[in-house]
């Protein structure tokens, strides 16, 4: 399965930020984009869900579907997923019901009200509450939080593992991370990096969208694109990150 | 007597079922004749006539909603119930029965709870509750059952919580009153099931003006569940209940509201409880219908150390202005209260919060704590805070914090991208900020009460 991006242009405001950006990815591939401050980046994972307040031309298509004129609940439901660099919080919204209003959504088993609180998607209720606790348990993520309104005064480690946990629970066909690596402690980015790692094992493509190449410490990535100015200006392996690492961004300015 | 224009054919003699209707508008004739169908004690006539003059005398309230729309003289005071329900499921509209499917409630409960059935569960269930009522001895009768069969009780406290004077919607009840339920919990006897207006035996009793009167001796717990999350099917414009509570030394009541009236009714209720020494009286209390709703549940804290608690949820849709709150009186000592007031608005509904705190002289060591917050769907919408702190103590703690808040577009955007809708992520949105009152209901009520918002919000959305 392939997610490609061709010729992306989004602009902010009418201020053009990303110029003409082509990418493609691989289910299971781990993609790194890296760029420094201003170049796009956060833009870049906004523009993939749709978000109303960026404008872009050019084509999204997964899976053979052409996503870009989605609505973002269409963009999720063919299969994307983006963790947020910084999400919002919501009160009272638990991650447990809004993971079972996302995937309830999808196929409602009855339509009965009543029969259709006892399932998640097409999984008893019980079950899916087992494999939140597991995944919960993987990431280290103390159970009281699943009851807490989301992201609700939360620290940015939980903050981050949260989102992961979302990604896992949820499998998507293709998953953007922004910045998941910013306020992490190394314990916490190595979890995380775990968490990645598992998702594009079972099939995931996954994009990281960073500054620092820290995570990618733990977690291997298969392509490394720099992003400067919105545009695309290196694509190679894991040794460009490496370079990056040496010398900066000042190399690839243009 | 004034005229009465009822029609006789139907008989008075053939008590079961006849139908009789007030004329229109309110006179001494109304009162008299109300009370003599009623057969009620003399006192009961007296009060209501002594109310009726109240009612005359009073003039509206000048704050909260607009009420110049209510044309007194248009209204019938005075229906007997079964003219007021439809007997078949077929005669409902066909939106009330689309919502109740939606809600996806039982065929049983959804054919009481529009009127047509008079009971909630089967006979058995209903006689079994009122068995271990009866046992515990406990009293739970619709008002006017319980005037004919208990008049020395109901004499004793009736009118002495809110009295008629109080304010013109109270002496408007007081003066023409009909059903409504009257529970006395003996000393010690805790109920742990929620009692429901569902088990009262008369059903018929929900009506414009009800009147409530519940009485909690010492150390007895009760929790009264009123009304019911379904809209009741009402063409009436105007419900002016009273109800009193007395909470005697070291009770507990508990008293759930969900009022969800058509967008045409004015509901204009005074609630009020009397707290004794170390009693605890909580009100919750939700309004999501009404065109104005204008309520504020009270406590009178009369004794050391009682404690008062109000819980409020209210939104407010298009059309729609729910002016609600509480107000706490601390009269005695060591006394504390919490007043937590949600509020939503949309599509230029309006909400407000309007609460008082009162500390009374010689009222020391007391607590209060007040928590407004206000939802905005959208521009259109208007939420307003009137707090009003008298406090005529030194020393108490009296607290108050206020937020309003807009549906932000990032919380939107955030639910969307998990693949839900933009309804159902608003929805989701408004239930989690009503979601420290809705753990407070009973659970069957907690989930109607979701699905209703959603319901709300359903489709009201692009």
């Amino acid at each position: 399965m392939l997610l490609t991006v061709s010729d992306l242009h989004v602009s902010v405001e009418n201020k053009p930020i990303l110029r003409g950006l082509s990418l493609r990815v691989k289910s299971g591939e781990v993609h790194a984009v890296m760029g420094p401050n201003g170049s796009g980046k956060s833009t870049l994972a906004y523009a993939f869900l749709g978000h109303p307040a960026y404008t872009s031309r050019g084509k999204i298509v997964l899976n053979k579907k052409d996503i870009s004129h989605l609505s973002t609940e269409d963009r999720a439901k063919a299969g994307l997923f983006l963790a947020l660099q910084s999400p919002i919080a919501i009160p009272g919204v638990t991650v447990t019901n809004l993971l079972r209003a996302a995937l309830g959504d999808n196929k409602n088993p009855s339509h009965n009200p009543i029969l259709a609180r006892r399932f998640v998607g097409s999984l008893p209720v019980e079950e899916f509450m087992k494999a939140v606790k597991e995944y919960a348990k993987q990431l280290h993520i103390d159970e009281s939080f699943l009851s807490r309104g989301i992201h609700d005064g939360f620290s940015g480690g939980e903050k981050k593992k949260i989102e992961m946990l979302q990604a896992l629970v949820l499998k998507p066909k293709f998953a953007i991370f922004d910045e998941i690596d910013t306020g992490l402690d190394v314990d916490a980015l190595r979890i995380v990096a775990r968490g990645i790692g598992m998702l594009s094992q079972k099939g995931t493509g996954i994009i990281i969208i960073t500054h620092y190449q820290r995570i990618l410490k733990y977690l291997k990535p298969d392509v490394v694109h720099i992003l400067v100015s919105g545009k695309i200006v290196k694509t190679g392996n894991a040794e460009l990150a490496k370079k990056i690492e040496d010398n900066g961004y000042t190399q690839f300015s243009v | 007597m004034a005229t009465l224009n009822f029609p006789y054919k139907y008989g008075f003699h053939e008590k079961e079922n006849y139908v009789f209707k007030s004329k229109r508008g309110l006179d001494e004739g109304v009162v008299k004749s109300i009370s003599w169908h009623k057969q009620e004690p003399d006192w009961m006539l007296n009060f209501r006539l002594q109310a009726l003059g109240l009612f005359r005398k009073k003039s509206l309230p000048v704050w909260g909603g607009d009420l110049t729309h209510i044309h007194f003289d248009d209204l019938y005071y005075y229906i007997k119930p079964t003219e007021n329900k439809v007997s078949s499921w077929n005669d409902l509209p066909a939106e009330i029965k689309h919502t109740y499917d939606k809600i996806g409630i039982p065929e049983a409960e959804k054919k009481f709870l529009a009127g047509v059935s008079a009971q909630y569960e089967s006979e058995v269930v209903y006689k079994s509750i009122n068995q271990m009522l009866a046992k515990k001895g406990v009293i739970f009768l619709d008002m006017d059952s319980a005037l004919r069969t208990y008049p020395d009780l109901v004499k004793q406290y009736f009118g002495t919580v809110v009295p008629s004077a109080d304010n013109k919607f109270a002496a408007l009840n007081s003066a023409v009153w009909s059903g409504g339920s009257f529970i006395y919990v003996p000393k010690g006897v805790r109920i742990e099931l929620p009692l429901q207006a569902y088990f009262r035996i008369n059903a018929a009793s929900m009506g414009q003006f009800e009147r409530t009167l519940i009485i909690a001796d010492e150390g007895s717990y009760v929790h009264y569940v009123e009304g019911c999350t379904a809209p009741i099917y009402s063409t009436d414009s105007l419900h002016a209940a009273v109800v009193e509570i007395v909470v005697k030394k070291g009770a507990r009541v508990r008293y759930t509201t969900i009022q969800n009236w058509s967008t045409n009714v004015y509901n204009l209720v005074t609630k009020r409880a009397r707290a004794e020494e170390e009693a605890i009286m909580e009100w919750v209390d939700g309004n999501l219908g009404s065109k104005l709703t204008m309520k504020y549940p009270s406590v009178y804290l009369v004794g050391r150390k009682a404690r008062g608690e109000v819980l409020s949820i209210a939104y407010a849709g298009p059309g729609q202005h729910q002016d609600a709150g509480g107000r706490i009186l601390h009269v005695a000592p060591e006394t504390s209260s919490r007043i937590i007031s949600k509020s939503i608005s949309r599509g230029g509904g309006r909400t407000s919060y309007r609460g008082l705190v009162q500390v009374h002289p010689g009222a020391d060591h007391v607590k209060s704590k007040v928590v407004c917050d206000a939802l905005l769907l959208d521009e259109a919408s208007r939420s307003d805070t009137y707090p009003t702190m008298k406090i005529d103590q030194q020393g108490a703690r009296v607290e108050h914090e206020a937020t309003v808040s807009k549906i932000g577009d990032e919380q939107l955007f955030y639910l969307q991208s998990r693949g839900l809708t933009k309804s159902a992520a608003e929805s989701m949105i408004v239930n989690g900020f009503i979601e420290p009152i809705v753990k407070e209901l009973p659970l069957e009520y907690a989930v109607e009460m979701n699905r209703l918002i959603e319901l709300q919000l359903e489709g009201s959305v692009g």
